[in-house]
């Protein structure tokens, strides 16, 4: 069944590929046409595209991300370019993506290697990361700590995959590797002192942290041990405007608006708290290579 | 459009899923033996006190049987495992926690004390179908009490209760897949691992079926051959 897919996307973006010979950059001069750039946002993907219910539609840090593109295409094309906004799923991104239904999905999908098959990928501008939480004066400061330590985490999560690994690779030697039910229960077992060390993704973490009742009583770890990179996904073979996007990015990166619209949804008194890991940090910092003032005029 | 399910029989024996199954399967003997030892040894004293002549351990017997069989053995695990250690006070507590494999100890114990109750109740259901004069004909020999018991009561009594006992064996096997939910990684435990890296939960799922089918096969052979080799003649059954 899947391969079916696949030959069906394969298809599809054949003909795309015969069309765009002629053209340049099919969106682009699309985008300009018609004055519009479509996008597919999901509605449950809290911080980063999800249904407000206040004001019934799409809000997160890749909406207003998108609306960054949308003021930027404007200048490049000199003319008001308005966001027209689809809705998708995990199930419909990427086919949607992929019959040019819409021009890009501005979300939280997952980069990886399948995917990169049949879809283009911006760059990566969030890590969802694995690790642990610990009691605040705990040892663990580093992935070497995590030595003869006891970890857990829950079952049937990439997380606790993650921790199996990454061990298993030699990355550490824990003393134990405990299983879960859930996260209230790690929590809980971690507080009386049955492992070390409690591990899920960031958010989640803080969120665990959060609701106890002395959340300065815990801490979670700078390190990670796995990643989980994000990226915006368009139709392949749209140069072009992948480049402007990622301009976009590098450019709000560099103004400062990318933490702006970070502190807005995932600061700390976010709709969602994750801190910017050390190594996001670097990362973010990195991606930026000097940018001319005017970029996004058109030559 | 449906999404058709390919089964890959494969995984139950490919590495490293297959070595997960029998480590699994390893641990479930494990549990399911040590915890009936425990059950057997507490179950058999339990079920004597209660038809004993002094009024609180004949009342201590009842509440301990009537606690532990009233409580879903998913209550008790969770409570053993995650307040347990907390009854030993503050500092013990974090002893306790410490423990490498804490997790199979408690469920080996937990399972032990819950199917004790159950056995408790068999021995004395054993010792109400004796008939008083066996005890008045034991006494009458000059026997002592304890004696009585010893020589005379408990072994007919365990004879009698075989069968039931082997029920209660064969469900130890099928309650410890309860432990997976405090970590222990037996062949339930397993079989869901398998499920969530291949996606072949089905195959993995029968595969644990055939396992337990095949543990209590082997137990209800064992307590046949058990329940011949001790029978007295003209006690129970009919040859």
């Amino acid at each position: 069944m899947r391969k079916i897919f696949i030959i069906t996307f394969c298809f599809i973006l054949s003909m795309i590929l015969i069309g765009s010979v002629v053209l340049a950059d099919e969106t682009m001069d699309r985008i300009e046409k018609t004055g519009k750039l479509r996008v597919g946002f999901r509605e449950d993907s809290i911080p980063f595209a999800f249904i407000d219910p206040k004001v019934g539609k799409q809000v997160g840090f890749s909406v207003d991300m998108t609306y960054e593109l949308a003021k930027k295409l404007s200048e490049h094309f000199g003319k008001k370019i308005e966001v027209e906004p689809f809705t998708v799923t995990t199930k419909t991104r990427i086919p949607m993506v992929a019959n040019a239904t819409v021009d890009v999905e501005m979300g939280s999908t997952t980069y990886t290697q399948e995917r990169e098959d049949v879809v283009d990928f911006s760059l990566i501008f969030f890590f969802s990361e694995t690790t642990f939480l610990v009691p605040k004066d705990s040892p663990i400061k580093t992935i070497q700590d995590l030595n003869g330590k006891r970890l857990a985490g829950a079952r049937g999560t990439t997380n606790l995959k993650a921790i199996e690994d990454q061990a298993a690779k030699g990355l550490y030697k824990p003393r134990e590797i405990i299983t879960v039910e859930g996260h209230a229960q790690g929590f809980l077992a971690l507080r009386t002192g049955k492992f070390d060390a409690y591990s899920t993704d960031r958010s989640l973490l803080e969120g665990l942290r959060m609701k106890d009742a002395n959340p300065e009583n815990w801490r979670t770890c700078d390190f990670a041990i796995a990643y989980e990179p994000y990226g915006y996904m368009m139709r392949k073979n749209t140069s072009d405007f992948r480049h402007f996007l990622n301009d976009t990015i590098r450019w709000s990166i560099k103004t400062g608006k990318f933490f702006e619209l970070y502190d807005k949804w995932m600061g700390p008194k976010g709709v969602v708290p994750i801190p910017i890991s050390p190594a996001y940090k670097s990362y973010l910092e990195v991606i930026v290579y000097p940018m001319q003032e005017n970029w996004w005029k058109k030559k | 459009m449906g999404i058709a399910y390919n089964f890959d029989w494969g995984v139950l024996w490919r590495q490293p899923y297959g070595v997960w199954l029998l480590k699994g399967v390893w641990l479930t003997i494990q549990l399911g033996l040590l915890g009936w030892f425990i059950a057997l040894a507490l179950g058999i004293f339990i079920g004597t006190i209660r038809i004993s002549r002094w009024r609180w351990l004949r009342f201590l017997g009842t509440a301990y049987v009537e606690v532990f069989r009233n409580i879903p053995f998913l209550v008790q695990l969770f409570f053993w495992y995650y307040a347990g250690p907390m009854l030993f006070g503050q500092t013990l507590q974090f002893r306790i926690n410490a423990i490498i494999g804490l997790n199979y100890y408690v469920a080996i114990v937990a399972l032990g004390l819950y199917t004790a109750s159950r056995v408790a109740e068999h021995v004395r259901a054993g010792f109400g179908s004796i008939a008083r004069d066996q005890y008045q004909a034991a006494l009458s020999t000059g026997l002592t009490e304890v004696q009585m018991y010893r020589y005379v009561i408990i072994p007919y009594a365990l004879r009698i209760i075989i069968p039931p006992l082997t029920t209660e064996f064969l469900t130890i096997f099928k309650n410890s897949s309860i432990a997976m939910t405090i970590g222990v990684a037996e062949a339930t435990f397993m079989s869901y691992k398998i499920d969530s890296e291949t996606f072949h939960g089905l195959e993995a799922t029968t595969g644990a079926m055939a396992i337990y089918l095949i543990l209590g096969l082997a137990v209800v052979k064992l307590m046949g051959i058990l329940e011949s080799r001790f029978r007295i003649a003209g006690l129970v059954g009919r040859k």
